[in-house]
């Protein structure tokens, strides 16, 4: 057991204890005579610089005659001055400095005096503060990352259900089945292929950032997205069929556009999960931007937005939906006659005209 | 010149129908080749050139070479042949020959090359796109010129007659070619007469006389894949031109409109010959498809595909042999094509995606071009006599020849899970009523008729 816990527990609470009794406390709770320890970390949490406290109260800043000397020209010579508050809280003291110091988002400028509930890091300078007192809770001991059957099943069961979804693909294409045989090891090897090449990068990325590769998150993260992309297709290009509704089956990639913006943006969290929102928000402004780009070329070229001119995708013919009734030939052909305007319409435009010139007047 | 490359995209369909139609056919030819110091037992040669140099020199001086030439930079475009037909200065040429001055008179002017080499401007008088002729005069000339008289109608010739085609074959120079007269081509909308020898590209427009120097026909295409298949437009046509347009005024603006009208009537007649003649049935399976009927167009067949182990697949493509030429387009002709596939082996699941898999390569204008705008479509399941098909109808506007459509349908039947018909019917160049009245003729020509 942890004995510091034992003793916090003993004592009384901290919270109902008056401002002058905290001294008290502190000081009666440190029996090695440490009151605590500031430890200072860059942006990725590596530790520049520690200090173990021994007295109140602690000056920080770039000059030598400081408790805490930190090396950054961002930093004043003299920049805060520590002093306890109430339990589990520090006073700080905002000194001689132009850049004064940040918590929890907030600025504080020369001569501010505010109180920092420790947990939440200190910004001054490119550098970090965190503090933790000697009588403060410690967060309990975390498990080492084990293999857990839980992940492990959902990271296989994600793999196989890609390779299966791949060998389902190829074989509905295939002609003939006896090239199976001969193919299945080459499409799967690739698809495996490109699983990890695209996992590794972003474990790559991760590392980078995080400092953590995290490898098999991304991999389930692709895996899925490709089995949501690979199900929401065929689902869109069944509703085309059963329905008759060739709209949905002309814009099916849509769902391939979605599924690769949700997978994109998971992998994005992994590699940089403090910055949830601004991923959402960047994410989604990549696609609409992406979108409309496209869309908007298409439009401008062809006059229309999806350049699949007609429903492509194929079913058995009892998976038509009896909704979809077919209609006689002269009705079809009513419907038709209206292809007659929107023809009068394009012939109006002249940018349509920009196509390539299908004439080739060559001598010989 | 531009002509064959334009022809060849075309016939080249034909090509590939032939090779495949007629594998069995042994090279009888190749099989004994004769040394070429040889001379041929049966035709004395001498008679033959001295018959040609006889026909040649009467038609020297008659005979021209037709260039159209870009007005900006003095670059010729397009070369072709032609030849006096009045005192006054009327030549007749190919329609193919002079388009551009039709279509494009501000970018292009005509000029003529006769054979002693000096050039001169001329200018058009009329044309007619049905037969691929045009009338042109030499321009600001009060000059009297040496003319070709027509051989006349009450004179026909006997096939296997020596007539004698002239022309500039790829601006090479002035050429005479001996052949021989086979009667009219089948299966040609219009009369075309069916020559056997050599013409060339650059001879267009050039006339090909009888033995008398009377001119029979006129220069027009030739058929790729063969060896001397070459074609002619019977002279009466020219004659019918000329007693037309003789006094016409030149065309100094852009004859879109004179085109479009010609290409009107050309397939209004297209369209009442197609829709007169009932479409025969072909048999795939259990499935009734319509097929032209033989005297309108050839269809190819070919069965089994080797390459696929897993599915029956018989293709049918038929194709009529004859189109028009307007400018940049060739038009004015209608085919259809068919894919029965068989996959019982296959599965419902597998078959249905190799199925729209060939739905879905067929080529339509995602784009727009110059001369056409891109397609638009319309499509829905349909149902003749419980037959239950997918139906897509696409349609192209032509830009300047305003009033033609390129109209296709494609139709895939959905009533068996392994089995099926995919068809398609192109008419290019014909009014968007007559389109549809096309489709719905062809459409009406499915049926399913239950395996015995």
């Amino acid at each position: 057991m942890n004995p510091l816990q034992d003793m916090e527990r003993a004592s009384p609470l901290a919270t109902e204890t008056g401002g002058a009794q905290v001294d008290e406390d502190q000081v009666r709770l440190a029996p090695t005579g440490l009151l605590g320890m500031v430890d200072v970390t860059d942006r990725h949490g590596n530790v520049q610089a520690r200090l173990p406290i021994t007295r109140w109260p602690v000056t920080v800043g770039r000059a030598l005659d400081s408790d805490l000397v930190l090396e950054d020209v961002h930093v004043a010579g003299e920049h805060l001055r520590l002093t306890p508050a109430r339990a589990g809280h520090i006073s700080v003291q905002v000194m001689d400095t132009n850049n004064g110091v940040v918590l929890g988002g907030k600025q504080y400028v020369r001569g501010d005096v505010f109180d920092w509930p420790l947990g939440n890091p200190l910004i001054l300078g490119r550098l970090h503060l965190n503090l933790r007192l000697a009588n403060s809770e410690l967060a309990p001991e975390q498990r080492l990352p084990r293999l857990l059957w839980r992940t492990s099943i959902s990271t296989i069961g994600s793999v196989l259900l890609t390779l299966l979804l791949t060998s389902i693909q190829l074989w509905l294409k295939i002609g003939d089945t006896q090239n199976m045989a001969q193919e299945l090891p080459v499409v799967l090897g690739g698809a495996l292929a490109v699983l990890v090449v695209w996992s590794g990068l972003w474990a790559l990325a991760t590392k980078l950032f995080s400092g953590q590769s995290r490898f098999w998150r991304h991999v389930r993260i692709a895996s899925l997205a490709f089995v949501a992309a690979d199900l929401m297709e065929f689902v869109a290009e069944l509703l085309a069929f059963s329905l008759s509704w060739e709209n949905v089956g002309r814009f099916a990639y849509l769902t391939l556009v979605l599924a690769a913006a949700v997978g994109i943006y998971r992998h994005l969290l992994v590699a940089a999960p403090q910055s949830r929102r601004g991923l959402a928000v960047g994410v989604t402004v990549f696609v609409l931007l992406g979108m409309s780009t496209m869309w908007g070329t298409q439009w401008l070229k062809n006059k229309r937005l999806s350049n699949q001119l007609y429903m492509v995708q194929m079913f058995p013919p009892g998976w038509r939906l009896p909704i979809a009734k077919p209609v006689s030939v002269q009705q079809f052909l009513g419907e038709a006659a209206g292809i007659e305007k929107r023809l009068a319409k394009r012939l109006l435009d002249k940018r349509d005209e920009s196509g390539a010139d299908s004439s080739a007047d060559e001598v010989e | 010149m531009r002509w064959l490359t334009v022809g060849c995209a075309v016939l080249s369909l034909i090509c590939v129908c032939n090779a495949q139609a007629q594998t069995k056919p042994a090279p009888a030819a190749v099989s004994a080749p004769v040394p070429a110091l040889l001379p041929a037992p049966s035709v004395a040669p001498g008679a033959i050139s001295q018959d040609a140099q006889r026909v040649y020199e009467g038609a020297r001086d008659k005979l021209v070479q037709i260039r159209t030439v870009l007005r900006n930079s003095d670059t010729q475009a397009s070369v072709g042949s032609g030849f006096f037909v009045s005192q006054g200065g009327l030549i007749i040429t190919n329609f193919h020959v002079a388009s551009q001055l039709a279509l494009e008179p501000d970018r292009y002017r005509g000029v003529y090359v006769p054979v002693d080499g000096k050039e001169a401007p001329v200018e058009l008088l009329a044309f007619d796109v049905q037969h691929d002729l045009a009338l042109l005069r030499v321009k600001n000339s009060g000059a009297q010129y040496p003319s070709f008289r027509f051989r006349g109608a009450d004179a026909p010739l006997a096939p296997g007659e020596r007539i004698y085609s002239l022309g500039n074959p790829k601006d090479i120079g002035f050429a005479v070619t001996a052949g021989t007269y086979n009667g009219l081509v089948l299966r040609s909308f219009y009369p075309r007469i069916f020559f056997g020898g050599a013409i060339n590209p650059g001879m267009s427009g050039g006339p090909v006389l009888d033995e008398a120097g009377r001119v029979v026909g006129i220069n027009v295409s030739k058929r790729q894949d063969g060896e001397q298949l070459s074609f002619l437009v019977p002279a009466e046509f020219a004659q019918a031109l000329l007693a037309r347009g003789a006094d016409a005024k030149p065309l100094t603006q852009s004859a879109n409109a004179e085109v479009t009208r010609q290409l009107l009537v050309h397939q209004e007649q297209l369209t009442q010959r197609f829709l007169t003649t009932p479409l025969k049935a072909q048999k795939h399976g259990g499935y009734s498809v319509p097929v032209f009927d033989d005297a309108l167009a050839r269809c190819w067949g070919s069965g089994r595909d080797a390459d696929f182990k897993a599915f029956d697949l018989e293709r049918t493509n038929c194709q009529m042999d004859s189109y028009l030429f307007a400018g940049d387009i060739t038009t004015g002709l209608i085919q259809m094509r068919y894919e029965a596939y068989d996959g019982p082996k296959l599965g419902a699941m597998r078959f249905s995606q190799l199925y729209g898999q060939s739905f879905g390569n067929e080529r339509f204008a995602v784009q727009g071009t110059r001369t056409m705008t891109a397609a638009e479509c319309s499509e829905r399941y349909i149902e003749r006599q419980g037959l239950v098909m997918r139906a897509v109808v696409c349609i192209s506007a032509y830009r300047k020849l305003v009033g033609l459509y390129d109209v296709s349908v494609l139709v895939a039947s959905l009533n068996r899970p392994t089995q099926g018909v995919q068809g398609r019917m192109d008419a290019r160049g014909v009014s968007f009523a007559n389109g549809l009245k096309l489709v719905a003729q062809y459409l009406d020509g499915f049926k399913w008729e239950a395996p015995q």
